[in-house]
């Protein structure tokens, strides 16, 4: 039974340490920058943050792969006692660097998974580093990883390691931000969409093919407000000179396209201009 | 069917009054029953002037605006700001000002009281790039790439040092002071310097679900560097990317806001002052992005900079310049 329980830690230990790898290189490249001022490099001068975020987020890619190596029969012995003790000293060291962000940056979060790690530090966080720094000493001498020999066995791994990941997940702050980022869709007005795919929805709407042939090829104008985006054309309709304004919207493949149309008169001046009439009396819904 | 050439000709791609003509033709497609969201003429200032000081007489001073020459009544009770409060007498012909005044008779709207006078005041927001002593180089994103030259005030030291206690390079600064030729001589911090470095400001929260229509943060000002005089906008801190706006330099804030473009109207409230105005978005407020920070004038705001008014629109909604800030609530067009 407890070689079993060792046994489990390997297979934890490199999952996380590659998921915490990977969360770290996802978050480096939406920032732009790999040492983006959270976890225990937010306590390092800012030049060598990146850095030491690289050199984290390397080390945790390269135990990853050492645990998963070394895990079966053929990398028993030594490469696998290495490969775990330095995962073991890399936990310990963990537990005091969240110790002392706690207390230097009150405001900063563990990193540990990226971005999903902004919550400040808490006594939670470190206790789940204690806790993998723990797993990794248990695994420190385990024997190599083999199939189960019975049905039973191969359901109390399962429910070791399902235990041990629920317990996990209780004392990450992670799992409440991926719950909220996978409950929802950034609302349509903070997302950024090409004009590009703008006037490929336009251009295969109803009401383009209603006005297509009276209009000039390219727009003249073209800007957005929230969720939606706004082409304008020049045109001839009725023989007068017109605009006519499509309104895009961008959420979802096909969203509706309303249009308008503003009559510039003859007068080429236009009604943007001083005007004794009301211009919006020119405008015509469509 | 050529009807570009023509076309072309009418308008002047990228101006303002170009931008301004977006409201109209957004109001051809919704009709949205708000026609002060919709309105395509610039709207006007009722209560702010700038200009040059042609004269300072006993009980007046008359000013040399771009709406030609102007009189504006002072009395005791005209607050005068000149890097510190003084008397209307102070001011010298060739001061630049911007008044804020009100009707001195109902019956008579040209003759106008002033209310506050602000005296060749200025300042400089943005990323140091060297420092001496007290005087520093900061870049505020210009144009043509020039960096503003500011000396701090002596007595003003402690005071900005307090503040700003990162005054190196790559660290932000935001004061206002008096403009002496080029020069910004800074008496006041305008905020508390952010403890990130420029461009590290942390990203925004996540939004549940759809966002709120009346979004609640600061509204800061800056001054005209290509702008006309007077003109009443806001440089907005999420433009649409797709519209050639700068790059996120920074990130997009810490305040999550709807993608708009120039020519867009947003309303905007001074809560401390109970005004509010329809403004349209007239410049990229880049450098709102980089302060996740906070205004303390009337309560303590939400973080994040909503707006970078122009001076005519601060002033115009009740902000006093001096203070750097007012707590803003953001309403979009519907």
């Amino acid at each position: 039974m407890l070689n079993l329980v060792r046994e489990v830690q390997v297979g934890l230990l490199a999952v996380l340490l590659l998921s915490g790898s990977a969360a770290k290189l996802w978050s480096a490249s939406g920032a732009g920058s790999p040492g983006h001022g959270t976890g225990p490099t937010a306590m390092f001068p800012v030049r060598l943050r990146r850095p030491a975020a690289t050199a984290l987020c390397a080390a945790e890619f390269a135990l990853g792969t050492g645990l998963l190596l070394t895990a079966g029969s053929a990398g028993a012995g030594g490469p696998a006692v290495i490969v775990r003790a330095a995962t073991f000293v890399l936990f310990c060291t963990a537990v005091g660097a969240l110790h002392e962000l706690r207390g230097h940056r009150p405001d900063a979060g563990c990193g540990c998974f990226g971005e999903l790690s902004r919550t400040p530090v808490s006594w939670r966080a470190i206790t789940r580093a204690a806790l993998l720094c723990v797993a990794a000493l248990a695994a420190i001498g385990a024997p190599p990883v083999s199939m189960p020999r019975s049905t039973g066995q191969a359901w109390l791994t399962l429910a070791v390691a399902g235990a041990e990941l629920a317990l996990l997940a209780v004392l990450s702050p992670e799992v409440g931000q991926l719950m909220i980022r996978l409950s929802h869709a950034e609302p349509c007005e903070l997302r950024e969409v090409p004009v590009d795919r703008t006037l490929s929805a336009l251009r295969s709407s109803a009401s383009w093919r209603r006005y297509r042939e009276f209009l000039a090829t390219d727009p003249a104008d073209v800007w957005r407000e929230g969720c939606w985006r706004f082409v304008v054309f020049p045109g001839v309709l009725a023989s007068r000179q017109v605009e006519v304004v499509f309104a895009v919207y961008l959420a979802g493949r096909h969203g509706p396209v309303h249009v308008g149309v503003l009559d510039t008169g003859a007068d080429l001046d236009g009604p943007w201009s001083v005007s004794s009439q009301d211009p919006l009396q020119l405008s015509t819904r469509v | 069917m050529d009807i570009s050439a023509s076309y072309q000709q009418a308008t002047q791609t990228g101006s303002s009054a170009w931008h301004a003509r977006r409201a109209l033709l957004r109001a051809t497609v919704f009709e949205t029953g708000d026609r002060e969201f919709r309105s395509h003429r610039p709207a006007v200032a009722r209560s702010v002037a700038t200009g040059v000081i042609a004269e300072v007489r006993e009980d007046a001073i008359v000013l040399d605006g771009p709406g030609g020459t102007e009189l504006f009544s002072v009395s005791p009770g005209t607050v005068t700001w000149m890097g510190a409060l003084t008397m209307p007498s102070a001011l010298r012909s060739g001061d630049q000002v911007i008044i804020r005044h009100r009707p001195l008779d109902a019956a008579v709207p040209v003759r106008r009281l002033a209310e506050r006078i602000w005296a060749r005041i200025g300042r400089v927001a943005g990323t140091i790039v060297a420092a001496k002593g007290r005087e520093f180089l900061i870049d505020t994103g210009r144009a043509d790439d020039a960096p503003q030259q500011v000396v701090v005030a002596a007595a003003s030291a402690r005071q900005v040092q307090v503040r700003f206690p990162r005054l190196a390079p790559g660290y932000l600064l935001d004061v206002i002071g008096t403009r002496h030729g080029g020069q910004l001589l800074a008496v006041v911090p305008a905020t508390a310097q952010p403890p990130y470095r420029a461009g590290h400001a942390p990203p925004p929260p996540m939004v549940n679900g759809p966002l709120p229509a009346s979004i609640s943060g600061t509204a800061v000002w800056h001054e005209p560097e290509d702008e006309p005089p007077g003109l009443l906008g806001l440089g907005y801190p999420a433009l649409d990317p797709e519209d050639g706006a700068q790059p996120a330099d920074g990130g997009t804030g810490c305040v999550r806001l709807p993608y708009l473009s120039l020519g867009s109207t947003v309303r905007l409230r001074n809560e401390c002052a109970g005004r509010s105005a329809v403004l349209p978005v007239t410049s990229d407020g880049a450098l709102a992005r980089q302060f996740c920070d906070r205004c303390v004038e009337c309560g303590t705001s939400p973080k994040g900079r909503l707006a970078d008014l122009t001076m005519t629109a601060f002033v115009e909604l009740g902000g006093n310049l001096e203070d750097g800030c007012f707590n803003a609530t953001m309403t979009l067009a519907g």
